[in-house]
């Protein structure tokens, strides 16, 4: 083949892709979309079930305190400390719960694989961006809230190319 | 000045004609590196590779932490690939713990690691796009790498360092209906970069600035002890997905990619060639697959090694030979760890490859060697 036909091979490709649709996600405006409702795990059968490795949820009433998820985050980010839970929630035995700092965390959900009582699980949730240090550190109050998050597109295969529709 | 200056201090002698010149650790086309060449004109009389820029400790760190609390961090070095980083290590845990892995698992873990090796190359092809100045070969696979992402994202949870490999199998089943999407995206996948051989690999240009420059003979290709895709172009047909197969490798019909040549164009090819032949091994593994049962052997939270003891597994990842071996004396921490990358082993080629070259083609040169820094520095 010679160097005038590569060439003219070279930029009829590219010029094919003014037919094709644009694959960008165009961020703010349109959100991927997520399978279930975050990564969870079930402590008796051992395995967990898909979804995003998102920010936490804490379920109070299955909370014993017994700091296994913060032992669990020891060796890798140290981000779970167990505080004192305020006279007027919900109590435990001990009183403790898990109280997440995320500007440690590195969402590996090993977390919740050491919870046994259904407690800790994550969501969808990863827009976490806060102007303070103190911003991302997420009180037990906090992660008993059920995040909303938008998912609107997905990717779609057309004969005229992926996009996300 | 009075006195004689310290040995480190004097100044050498050198030719006049002669000029060094240090490319990194700050220059983009260098990674987290420096590469110290000697030039003549433009040509390139010596070359001196200084990784290290990126030393983290991994292998200490390992030492302190427990089986199951290394996952995380042991995936560190190479971000793209890091289920191919994890698999040697997690192989190796399994068999000093004592712990079967399911069927499905195996298959599951095989379609995670081809995923992640298409993932890993496609970023580098991405790379050495613009390192020849060719944006539509960065914006592209920068581009078509999404589709990959978005199945790991499904199927891990995360889209990049996923922590889905432990020891006894991986940590959550597919999701529902993960299958037909998976054959969808990665059929489009294979269809796309199919079209790359129009704009880059029969691009007149890139032939022109690739091929036959930084020749690695196959002699010294054995020699150096490169691994990987640099070997393969070389051509010494050696894939350890092949030679020595681990998991369900051996029921897959796996064919490795050769290339004579030995030059960048030859190695820049072949990785090319390879994420074909993964998409080939996704769709088998697919098919093969047992469509139920259990995915993670159950195994207590904090296992141990069965007293003094040591193993060494190693994998096929998208930059060669990832060999992990670990030592444990019984307790809960591994006593030692060390990786054996294949970043570093196609590393030591370089200065081999770029004498009497000129110094345009050093971009060129190096980036084909399949390197990634932070790797080779663990």
């Amino acid at each position: 083949m010679g160097t005038a036909t590569g060439i003219i091979r070279a930029l009829n490709s590219g010029i094919k892709h003014i037919a094709i649709k644009r694959f960008t996600l165009r961020y703010p405006e349109e959100k991927l979309k997520f399978v279930g409702d975050g990564y969870q795990f079930d402590p008796s059968t051992g395995v967990g079930i898909a979804g995003l490795k998102g920010r936490h949820m804490l379920f109070h009433d299955h909370c014993t305190g017994c700091q296994l998820c913060s032992i669990a985050c020891e060796g890798v980010a140290e981000a779970i400390a167990m505080v004192k839970v305020p006279d007027q929630q919900k109590q435990n035995k001990k009183s403790i719960m898990p109280q997440i700092d995320y500007g440690k965390c590195v969402f590996c959900g090993l977390c919740v694989d050491a919870c046994p009582f259904y407690a800790l699980y994550m969501t969808n949730d990863y827009e976490l961006s806060s102007f303070s240090k103190e911003g991302l550190i997420y009180t037990p109050a906090q992660l008993q809230v059920k995040p909303y998050v938008a998912q609107d597109s997905e990717i779609q295969i057309t004969s005229r190319g992926a996009t996300h529709g | 000045m009075t006195g004689e200056l310290p040995p480190g201090l004097a100044l050498q002698k050198v030719d006049e004609r002669i000029m060094t010149l240090n490319v990194g650790p700050q220059h983009p086309g260098s990674g987290h590196m420096r590469i110290i060449v000697q030039i003549d004109g433009d040509y390139i009389v010596a070359c001196d590779p200084d990784p290290g820029y990126v030393h983290r400790g991994e292998e200490k760190m390992a030492e302190y932490r427990n089986y199951i609390t290394n996952i995380p961090h042991l995936e560190r070095p190479v971000i793209h690939d890091s289920c191919n980083v994890l698999y040697p290590y997690v192989l190796g845990v399994e068999e000093l713990v004592g712990i079967e892995v399911p069927e499905r698992a195996k298959y599951v873990r095989v379609i995670a690691s081809e995923l992640n090796r298409c993932i890993y190359t496609m970023y580098w092809l991405a790379i050495y796009g613009i390192f020849l100045g060719h944006s539509t070969m960065f914006m592209w696979p920068a581009g078509d790498r999404e589709l990959l992402i978005d199945l790991m994202e499904k199927m891990t949870g995360a889209r990049v360092t996923h922590a889905h490999f432990v020891p006894g199998g991986v940590r959550n089943d597919l999701p529902p209906n993960f299958e037909d999407v998976c054959l969808r995206q990665v059929n489009y996948f294979e269809k796309r970069i199919k079209e790359y051989s129009a704009v880059f690999y029969d691009n007149p240009i890139l032939i022109a600035r690739t091929k036959d420059t930084g020749i690695l003979s196959r002699e010294d290709a054995i020699r150096l002890g490169t691994t990987g895709s640099v070997l393969r172009a070389s051509g010494v047909d050696y894939d350890l997905r092949k030679k020595e197969p681990y998991d369900v490798y051996e029921e897959l019909d796996v064919h490795t990619n050769v290339m004579k040549e030995g030059d960048s164009y030859a190695r820049s090819k072949v990785p090319w060639l390879d994420m074909m032949e993964s998409c080939n091994i996704i769709r088998q593994a697919l098919q093969k697959m047992p469509k139920s049962g259990s995915v993670r052997t159950k195994l207590k939270p904090n296992p141990k090694g069965k007293g003094l003891d040591s193993v060494y597994k190693r994998v096929e990842s998208g930059r060669g030979s990832l060999g992990c071996y670990i030592v444990s004396d019984g307790k809960t921490e591994p006593y030692r760890l060390k990786m054996s990358v294949g970043s570093f082993r196609n590393l030591i080629a370089l200065p081999y490859l770029l004498k009497g070259e000129k110094l345009g083609n050093m971009p060129s040169v190096y980036w084909s060697l399949n390197y990634w820094p932070v790797e080779a520095d663990r």
